[in-house]
């Protein structure tokens, strides 16, 4: 169920910018969303200017400042809508209902957390590796993407982790050449030999990378999440558009997910 | 922030078949969940009604994924009518919205004549205002198209319904048919208390670089502001060919588009994808009606039903 009570705030547009190979970063005041927000929940966002395509995008928080109000959004310009949202200025407005869904629940007394990320996966991974971090849990992060320059979120996360990220590219531009599952296989090989195996794992990207990951963690200790993305009309939890085939039978990714245990997710 | 209607001099108070409506605003089954999603941005208590989620006498599972597409002005659905069945929604939704103090329509679906007539019996001693009959929904293989297209069908389903309660009956149609008046007719004679139209007209997205179909079942009901024109034609047609008070619904998204169904022939007016788009549509059409009474000089809502000039 969502964890609290929901607002649709009108949200003004601080900054709108291209970060790097079609994936854009946009900055919008919502002092509700940036004050109540737990990391891997998500807004659903009205944008101005699209009567004809008039269904709200989900967006993962990336990021959010409760002091200065402001979240941040990271989209990757893939149809109709994310093309329009780059045409956005500050002073325009979006209207964000939010923050909606189940957040990432790592265990408690978690020790070791690796943080999978396939893309613009990355934006909701963000916020869960600054509050391990804050937690005092030792972080492995691992970052996928299709060219260096897709890379948005490494510098963030090398802040936050006080380390590099572990990247791969699919064109070999920076880090690992190909996907990123043979570095994951490496992790959790690595911190088993060591003797301080990973107690969890988090996983946000296309759906082939989550399912992969999911069946990497089924033989290991660690408890396993993905954050799953599905076509949404309401986002809020009544029209039933977004359900997940679970062990639990049908759930809805907007507000039973989008996070799931990896385990009850039929793939 | 829960927002309520405006205070307005107009009265918005109207009477569908029986059912006492504060104001002409209630909402499209499946688009409202029960309230209580909604219930964060506004007081559902203030709506006319709050018409819940199609339910049946025990769960459906609904359809495959992807059930919904978004299209020019609307959107594609099928979700199956996914729902808990009639013991959930006893126990659970409509003593909430009984506790809120919403008045409730709740739409009634079935595979069989005898499951809709069941699934009333199992609510006469609920707290429900109203039954919505939806025997028009085009998305379940063994129900809804074959009922809702079928004059003699219609009758024997509505009178089954109609021995089975003396609370206000609305039956809900289906636009996918040649003449819709014929079925409305049926409804009539079956005992039906009000008409509501309405349902979503069957259409289809196609991803050509995949080849493939958007929605999973292929096809899918049609709704949102594309729909509008169609629905203002039939609800007008229906209007003129039964004595029955119609509950207007497709694509109203604000007050004007309420007036509109109003004056062609609706007491009253259902939001629905407007919903998903705006949380706040129901009181945003509420306030809007009012407004244009009020700049109309117009004191009582119920002057608008039928007044087109034409």
């Amino acid at each position: 169920m969502a964890v609290g009570t929901l607002q649709n705030e009108v949200t003004p547009i601080l900054f709108n910018e291209e970060a790097g190979a079609g994936i854009w970063l946009m900055r919008v005041t919502a002092p509700y969303i940036a004050s109540t927000g737990k990391p891997g929940q998500f807004i659903h966002a009205r944008i101005p200017g699209m009567d004809e395509h008039m269904l709200r995008r989900p967006f993962g928080i990336y990021a959010q400042d409760p002091n200065e109000q402001t979240i941040d959004i990271m989209y990757q310009v893939l149809g109709f809508g994310t093309e329009h949202m780059t045409t956005l200025k500050p002073g325009d407005s979006l209207e964000l209902i939010g923050p909606v869904g189940r957040p990432w629940q790592p265990p408690q007394g978690c020790k070791r957390a690796l943080l999978v990320a396939g893309g613009v996966g990355s934006a909701p991974l963000f916020p869960l590796a600054q509050q391990l971090t804050c937690d005092g849990v030792d972080v492995v992060a691992i970052l996928g993407a299709q060219t260096a320059e897709a890379l948005v979120a490494k510098e963030r996360f090398c802040e936050a982790l006080g380390g590099d990220p572990r990247c791969s590219t699919d064109d070999g531009s920076f880090g690992y050449k190909g996907f990123c599952t043979p570095l994951v296989e490496e992790a959790i090989t690595e911190a088993e030999e060591a003797g301080a195996p990973f107690d969890y794992i988090a996983c946000c990207g296309p759906e082939p990378l989550m399912k992969l990951v999911a069946n990497l963690t089924a033989n290991t200790q660690a408890y396993c999440e993905v954050s799953l993305e599905k076509r949404m009309a309401c986002g809020i939890g009544v029209c039933l558009s977004c359900v997940v085939d679970t062990i639990h039978g049908k759930r809805r990714a907007c507000v039973d997910g989008p996070v799931f245990p990896a385990k009850e997710v039929i793939w | 922030m829960q927002r309520s209607p405006k205070p307005t001099s107009v009265n918005l108070e109207v009477n569908l078949g029986g059912l006492s409506m504060k104001n002409p605003v209630t909402v499209g089954s499946g688009t409202f969940g029960a309230g209580r999603e909604y219930h964060d941005f506004l007081d559902v208590a203030t709506l006319g009604a709050v018409t819940t989620k199609g339910v049946s006498l025990y769960g459906w599972e609904g359809n495959a994924s992807p059930r919904i597409a978004e299209t020019p002005s609307g959107m594609l659905n099928s979700i199956g009518l996914q729902n808990p069945g009639v013991e959930h929604l006893k126990a659970d939704e409509l003593p909430w919205l009984a506790s809120v103090g919403a008045t409730t329509i709740v739409n009634v679906s079935g595979h069989s004549f005898e499951e809709y007539q069941a699934v009333i019996e199992a609510l006469e001693e609920a707290p429900v205002a109203a039954y919505e009959l939806n025997v028009s929904c085009p998305n379940v293989d063994a129900g809804g198209m074959t009922v809702g297209c079928n004059p003699q069908s219609v009758e024997s389903v509505v009178s089954l319904c109609r021995q089975a309660t003396k609370r206000p009956l609305i039956v809900k149609l289906t636009p996918n048919v040649i003449d819709i008046t014929e079925i409305a007719r049926a409804a009539e004679a079956g005992g039906a208390d009000s008409l509501s139209l309405i349902n979503t007209l069957l259409g289809m997205a196609v991803d050509a670089k995949r080849r493939k179909p958007l929605l999973a079942r292929g096809v899918g009901g049609l709704s949102g502001p594309a729909v509008k024109p169609v629905a203002l034609r039939m609800v007008w047609e229906v209007s003129r060919a039964v004595d029955l008070p119609i509950l207007g619904m497709g694509g109203i998204s604000n007050g004007t588009d309420a007036v509109e169904f109003m004056l062609a022939g609706a007491t009253a007016v259902a939001v629905g994808a407007a919903n998903f788009v705006n949380p706040c549509a129901t009181i945003d059409v509420i306030d809007g009606i009012a407004e244009y009474c009020e700049a109309q000089g117009v004191a009582d809502v119920n002057e608008l039903i039928g007044a087109l000039e034409c």
